[in-house]
């Protein structure tokens, strides 16, 4: 069975030019549509066989045709279930998984990953090692006539930067560049969606940086659909168009790297999206009162807080600032330990209680370990708190 | 200077590690011993000049060369093709009875080459059950089961289970991405299969497939019961009537030669692709195929060699001795040769993998051409006839080591001779999924090169010495010409019990000491096949299994 959004091959082009890119993603997009998405999960659950509990449950996910999405969780949250499920690997128990709007995937729907045109780029890349980079690359290009495949595969490698290495064997190539194998290899047939899992986890953390970069660069200039499945947030605020942050077996929250970033729903997700502390407070008409002193408050998403609630303040080291206390302050503490990075200088600080908060400020000044200092909000910003 | 110093003067292995002097002499003395009955065979040899041309073209040799390279090639192909389908059946698909049906599909292991000829015989001769079932139906003739067919049948049903053991492990360190990748790229699970999983599974397919090739090259007992003349049986006729036993000293070294051709051949299919995983991280198990309302299907697949190659042997011995005990024959007093046959293959076990540790060691941790000559040359022993490497130790008994002869040490020694290969090849893997890099952090933390070996290498490999040693164990228990060669005056063991009353016809005793053995070798057997599972991890698919990675640059066999 072809499914519609399976071209015929001879269709294929590999996209040289911007222009030509924008073209290719024309044409990824033809069967889906801004509402129906390339990718569509809507209340997936999924176990696994001998578990009682599903590793992913209610899970909704929308990815338009171009977009760039990234799930972001701790391991063990299912995210890597997740995209296994897209990919067809896994079979759903309920909800409806829709490519290109075509349901493959629910209780009783299972299209096989070989009719789902999807790239997979695995963890540990799977490239077959009884094959040289070549094969590798063509081993997706079937259908094709031997020409077809020779003009396919040379502008792939050349994409990812592998020409000239068509003849290696995969044990004869570093991690970073059976990686880009691993990429071109899942580029080559011209994928509806590209799936990233856990890409850059194997690799240092110079290369990973680059690779980083030459990849969001490849899939731009494809104009592929991209999913990747991360616990590093940077890698995830740094690539994506829009971040999934997961809790446990479902989507706590997804939107642009900077909305997530600045307006997170949950103490959970904050953690996720950026080293933070969460203190305990007071809420008190507008503010929290915290061992750490008392701060003017926002308050995200739906919660809603009461005066007087217990509540959770959220304290990011760039959003602190301190200054030597004086003889009245109340709440106060102690320098513990100062690392200076070149532009800013990084404070531990203890708080009388025994918290550890951390402070991000310019170098230029003359606080020291050992000074008491009292905290307060930079610029009189304001606080996030969550309900607990 | 030394020995060892001259060995070691010179080495330098790929890695330009230099190993500890008394694991490279002890490796040397083992190679040096297996050698032994090799070099029986050339002294014999060189006495006879330039006639040995003579001598092998006299014998109607070519005839004999071609059958011979007939049966090993039709019984190497149909094991493969039998054991394929078990192995990826009991492993990746979810067939009915799957547990129970894997550690069957190996048994037929334990079963001795002359107890499956007989029992193949009974059932399917002209005179045959078979024959006496069918006739009834209108069937008048059978194909005859002697010649070509039956030794084919026969050594097929004992040898395809090393094939089996050999791909299964494939199997199973097998990355599922690999498979799942090709999913992705659009391979049906048909496709899928050819494209990947065979090629992948082609070192341990090559692997298995020596092990059959160089059995059906020594076999004495299954071949010449259903009287089908192969260069091994022509060496035993040699022996058996000539006092001069030059010719057939001659032509075991031309069997020699075969084994080594045989064992070149193994390594010629292993190419320039690497075939351990390409890269770090766990094993995940993969989830086993649905085969939906094919699976009894499957486990009929599984069940027929199962059925022929245990069940019905083990079926016509049971009629034997019910038949036998209502005639009130005399049933063997078994307890001694029981006693016996337990105690030689456990020491033989012991020894066995004693001697094959600084063989594995010196092959996987220092790789050098010497390293490699020391293993290759282990391997001959096991295409040498056990006739052949008894009589040869009979020579050295009698001229070289005269205490050691007419006691069992000397019993032992055969059997090192005979079944180091086994035993190396499951420390050899079990050596590849320790990381050197364990070894590595023991030497760093202050341990001599040789400390290392006892105190890290060895406990790690301890699974992989108890499965040579159970399957030393196993062939122990089976080998026969060995046995009566060399046996101490008077001591019986169950596959010499089994042979002399066979050969005087007292059905009821061979069955019973036939079905004895069985049971007692089938127990290593089973527990080999069980401990090499991974069931476990049927009910947390999704908690990867952490192993260590194989770092050698060679294919795993």
């Amino acid at each position: 069975m072809r499914m519609p959004w399976q071209r015929k091959p001879a269709e294929i082009t590999l996209p040289q030019s911007s222009a030509a890119g924008a073209a290719a993603a024309a044409i990824a997009s033809a069967s889906a549509s801004e509402e129906t998405g390339v990718i569509h999960l809507q209340g997936v659950e999924c176990s696994y066989p001998g578990s009682d509990s599903p590793a992913i449950s209610k899970f909704d996910l929308l990815i338009k045709p171009g977009e760039f999405v990234s799930i972001l969780g701790r391991s063990g949250a299912g995210k890597t279930t997740a995209l296994r499920v897209v990919a067809g690997f896994e079979q759903v128990s309920s909800g409806y998984v829709r490519i290109g709007g075509q349901l493959v995937g629910s209780s009783f729907v299972h299209v096989p990953p070989d009719q789902r045109r999807i790239g997979f780029v695995f963890q540990d890349y799977a490239l077959f090692p009884h094959l040289t980079v070549a094969k590798n690359v063509e081993f997706g290009l079937k259908d094709l006539s031997s020409e077809e495949k020779a003009a396919r595969i040379a502008p792939v490698l050349a994409m990812v930067g592998m020409a000239g290495y068509e003849s290696r064997y995969v044990h004869e190539l570093s991690g970073g560049q059976q990686q880009r194998v691993a990429i071109a290899r899942a580029l080559a047939p011209d994928p509806v969606a590209l799936l990233l899992d856990e890409p850059f986890s194997n690799l240092d953390r110079q290369l990973r940086a680059a690779l980083r970069r030459d990849i969001k660069n490849i899939v731009r200039e494809t104009g592929a659909t991209t999913l990747l499945v991360t616990h590093d947030r940077e890698e995830a605020l740094a690539t994506s168009d829009r971040i999934a942050v997961m809790g446990d077996n479902s989507i706590e929250q997804i939107g642009t790297p900077e909305e997530v970033y600045q307006n997170p729903v949950s103490a959970a997700v904050a953690k996720l999206i950026g080293p933070c502390e969460l203190i305990p407070g007071v809420y008190r008409g507008g503010v929290v009162v915290t061992e750490a002193g008392v701060f003017p408050t926002r308050v995200t998403a739906d919660n809603s807080i009461s005066d007087g609630q217990q509540v959770l303040a959220l304290m990011r080291a760039s959003e602190l600032e301190i200054d030597i206390a004086g003889e009245d302050d109340q709440r106060t503490a102690t320098i513990e330990l100062r690392e200076f990075e070149g532009e800013f200088s990084e404070y531990s600080i203890r708080l009388d209680s025994g918290t550890l908060l951390r402070v991000r400020r310019r170098a230029a000044n003359g606080l020291e370990t050992g000074n008491r200092v009292v905290v307060s909000s930079r610029d009189q910003s304001k606080v996030i708190v969550f309900p607990v | 200077m030394t020995i060892s110093g001259v060995i070691s003067t010179g080495w330098k292995s790929a890695d330009g590690k230099r190993p500890p002097t008394l694991l490279l002499v002890s490796a040397a003395a083992v190679a040096f011993a297996a050698l032994i009955p090799v070099a029986y065979l050339l002294i014999r040899s060189i006495g006879v000049g330039s006639e040995w041309i003579d001598i092998i073209w006299r014998q109607n040799t070519a005839a004999v060369f071609g059958r011979t390279f007939l049966l090993i090639a039709l019984v190497t192909v149909i094991s493969v093709t039998v054991a394929v389908p078990v192995a990826w059946l009991t492993v990746k698909s979810n067939i009915p009875l799957r547990r129970v049906l894997s550690v069957a599909s190996v048994l037929p292991l334990v079963v001795p080459s002359f107890v499956m000829a007989t029992t193949v015989i009974e059932m399917y001769s002209p005179k045959g059950v078979l024959q006496g079932w069918l006739s009834g139906l209108g069937v008048e003739r059978l194909p005859d089961i002697y010649g070509l067919g039956g030794a084919t049948l026969v050594l097929v049903l004992m040898t395809y289970p090393y094939v089996l053991l050999t791909v299964r492990g494939a199997l199973r360190r097998m990355d599922p991405a690999l498979e799942e990748a090709a999913r992705a790229m659009g391979y049906g699970p048909v496709h899928t299969f050819r494209a990947v999983t065979l090629p992948m599974l082609r070192p341990a397919i090559a692997g298995g497939s020596l092990l059959v090739a160089l059995y059906t090259l020594s076999d004495f007992g299954g071949v010449a019961l259903l009287r089908y003349q192969t260069f091994t049986s022509t060496i035993m006729i040699q022996y058996e009537s000539s006092i001069d036993r030059t010719l057939a000293a001659v032509l075991s070294l031309v069997l020699v030669v075969i084994a080594v051709l045989l064992l070149m051949g193994e390594g010629f299919t292993r190419g320039r692709g690497a075939y351990h995983r390409s890269t770090a991280g766990s094993v995940r198990v993969s989830r086993r195929a649905n085969l939906g309302k094919w699976r009894w299907a499957g486990a009929g697949v599984v069940g027929v060699p199962v059925v022929i190659g245990l069940i019905i042997p083990v079926g016509v011995l049971l009629h034997w001795l019910i038949r036998g005990l209502l005639n009130n024959q005399e049933l063997l007093p078994l307890l001694v040769p029981a006693r016996n046959s337990l105690y030689i293959s456990l020491l033989s076990a012991v020894v066995t993998v004693m001697a094959a540790l600084p063989i594995a060691i010196l092959a996987v941790r220092f790789q050098s051409r010497l390293s490699r000559f020391f293993e290759r040359s282990i391997y001959i022993g096991f295409g040498l006839p056990g006739v052949v490497v008894a009589l040869s130790l009979v020579f050295f008994g009698i001229n070289v080591a005269r205490p050691l002869y007419q006691s069992i040490w000397l019993l032992i020694f055969a059997y090192g001779v005979l079944f180091l290969p086994a035993s190396v090849g499951a420390l050899r893997s079990s050596l590849l999924q320790v990381s050197p890099r364990v070894e590595e952090a023991a030497q760093s933390l202050g341990k001599s090169q040789w400390r290392v070996i006892f105190s890290v290498t060895v406990p790690l490999v301890m699974p992989g010495a108890f499965a040579g040693g159970a399957m030393v164990f196993l062939l122990t228990m089976k080998e026969l010409p060995a046995t009566l060669i060399l046996s101490p005056i008077g001591y019986r063991t169950l596959s010499s019990s089994i042979w002399s009353a066979a050969s005087e016809a007292f059905f009821a005793k061979t069955a019973a000491a036939a079905l004895l053995l069985v049971v007692v070798a089938g127990i290593p057997t089973a527990y080999l096949t069980l401990r090499g599972h991974g069931d476990n991890a049927d009910s947390s698919d999704r908690s990867p299994q952490v192993t260590p990675v194989p770092q050698a640059k060679e294919g795993v066999r």
